[in-house]
């Protein structure tokens, strides 16, 4: 159990919230033209790292807004937060 | 609305908390992202819009709360007549949702409130919730969006130990019972 800060709402428990899995995942331009495999490439495939990663986060108890989140999987530890089509603030 | 059922129509007294639930009462979700409509809202029904997180507004006859950046919920204070809820719905719905400035639900059938007060209510609350209610408790129209045993909450401050909680309809029996468990033991 952790605490989260939402960017709308403030610091609240780890349960309000339901984890949206990678961010940063761009939606191909055009869907149509793509094979099956890079297909599910955009689809299916996530990194899962074991240490600092980029998810995206849902607010879903309180205010239900998406927002980013680099956390280090390994032990919780939150490096930022930040909006919704906002720049990572960290590399 | 016209044929309103409440699912407990009950008051329950413990030792320092009083637990009822009040209704019907006008409950309007009210969803827009522009300054127009913020104004809009503040014009029609003379309260200022709260846009900072977790506050509320209020006048004599309602009050407007925060649930987030695009939304905001309005619920009347008393147990109002069917000829002013239709009147201010109407004024809304064609004032808002007719010109496209953001959209007006009616949702007094979907929310049931009950009413919270005495000594002990936070004690009650944080036996089955994972918010901090130390800075919420001293700060009077505070709002939140929280979790109680499980089933989504709101929750505003509407004085010193004195507190309406909204529950979804269908989650509504089971919280109440849950809270009249839970007083039974604080």
């Amino acid at each position: 159990m952790f605490l989260i800060n939402c960017p709308y709402c403030g610091q609240r428990d780890q349960s309000e919230f339901s984890a949206g899995g990678e961010a940063h995942i761009v939606r191909p331009k055009q869907p149509t033209e793509l094979s099956d495999d890079q297909w599910a490439e955009y689809l299916f495939m996530r990194k899962n790292i074991k240490g600092v990663q980029f998810e995206r986060w849902n607010h879903t108890h309180g205010c239900r807004k998406w927002f980013n989140m680099v956390r280090d999987t390994s032990n919780d530890k939150i490096h930022a937060i930040y909006k919704m089509g906002e720049k990572p603030p960290i590399k | 609305m016209l044929n309103f059922n409440s699912p407990i129509i009950d008051t329950k007294e413990y030792s320092e908390i009083k637990i009822s639930e009040v209704e019907p009462i006008l409950k309007i979700n009210l969803r827009g992202k522009n300054r127009n409509f913020i104004t809009k809202i503040g014009k029609e029904l003379s309260i200022i819009t709260p846009v900072d997180p977790n506050t509320s507004s209020s006048n004599e006859k309602l009050n407007l709360l925060w649930l987030s950046p695009d939304e905001w919920f309005l619920y009347s204070n008393d147990k109002i007549g069917l000829k002013d809820f239709y009147l201010l719905e109407d004024r809304l719905f064609n004032e808002i949702s007719k010109v496209k400035l953001g959209s007006v639900t009616n949702v007094s059938d979907h929310w049931i409130m009950i009413h919270l007060n005495g000594k002990k209510v936070y004690e009650l609350l944080s036996a089955g919730c994972p918010f901090n209610f130390n800075n919420f408790k001293n700060s009077k129209g505070a709002v939140t969006q929280t979790l109680l045993n499980h089933i989504d909450v709101i929750i505003h401050n509407k004085n010193t130990n004195d507190l309406n909680l909204f529950v979804r309809r269908s989650f509504s029996a089971h919280l109440w019972s849950w809270l009249n468990d839970s007083a039974r033991f604080i």
